[in-house]
């Protein structure tokens, strides 16, 4: 008797040599599955649990002067790869915020004539004064950062999330 | 009586409440991420117990009917 090579049983010309899953086969590959799930979302769980937030030292990002009422600037903080954007309103006050849009990460712009940041990829919208979201598919607010005014200058002390 | 005919039928409708099961524990992962990346830690141990649970459930079901199967097999057909 020959030997038939092994891609001959895997793919069978004819349809009855063909190997059908059972549907005890493909219970225990569900079963099976649900446990690798079951794993991953505890892993998940532990790695938020044990994970540090970001703590950074206080930065100094820009004058008081070096942002006009009405007008924004763009920092990183805590880190150089987290972008943030400042933003002045008209009557004076300022709020800082990560300028990565909660939906699906892109930067969010300053419109000040709304007094909101406009995220230019799906029309998503958040408050330029809480951060909170106004329209389109963000669900929660951007991150606040927690600006101090030391004499003219403007130092990031941290963030809320 | 548990006939062949039964057997067949639950085993279907047993699959059919484990796939089930497995894509509430897909919802699960994809929710435990979002609160992950989101920094909402909140969510995440209740995520991981209840998609351990639904493992639970699934494991049970997985025990019971292939049990179920086995015993059939073991009288043979009555029906």
């Amino acid at each position: 008797m020959v030997d038939r090579p092994k891609w001959r049983e895997d793919f069978p010309v004819r349809w009855d040599d063909d190997h059908y899953m059972t549907r005890r086969e493909l219970a225990r590959f569900l079963t099976l599955g649900s446990a690798l799930l079951a794993a991953v979302n505890a892993l998940i769980a532990a790695v938020g649990l044990t994970r540090q937030s970001p703590t950074a030292p206080s930065r100094r990002i820009a004058r008081m002067d070096d942002v006009p009422a009405g007008g924004s600037l763009l920092f990183s903080f805590p880190t150089d790869e987290d972008p943030c954007i400042l933003v002045r309103n008209s009557a004076g006050g300022i709020a800082a915020f990560s300028q990565v849009c909660t939906h699906l990460s892109c930067a969010v712009v300053h419109r000040p004539e709304e007094q909101a940041l406009l995220c230019p990829c799906h029309k998503g919208a958040f408050s330029a004064v809480d951060g909170r979201p106004l329209a389109g598919p963000p669900t929660r607010r951007l991150p606040r950062v927690t600006i101090e005014r030391r004499g003219s200058d403007l130092i990031a002390t941290g963030i809320e999330v | 009586m548990e006939t062949r005919q039964q057997g067949s039928t639950l085993f279907s409708a047993i699959l059919v409440l484990i796939a089930t099961l497995v894509v509430l524990q897909l919802w699960l992962l994809a929710a435990a991420l979002d609160g992950l990346l989101g920094r909402q830690t909140g969510v995440l141990v209740p995520a991981a117990i209840a998609s351990t649970a639904l493992f639970a459930m699934n494991a049970g079901l997985l025990w019971y009917v292939v049990s179920f199967d086995e015993r059939l097999r073991q009288w043979g057909p009555r029906g």
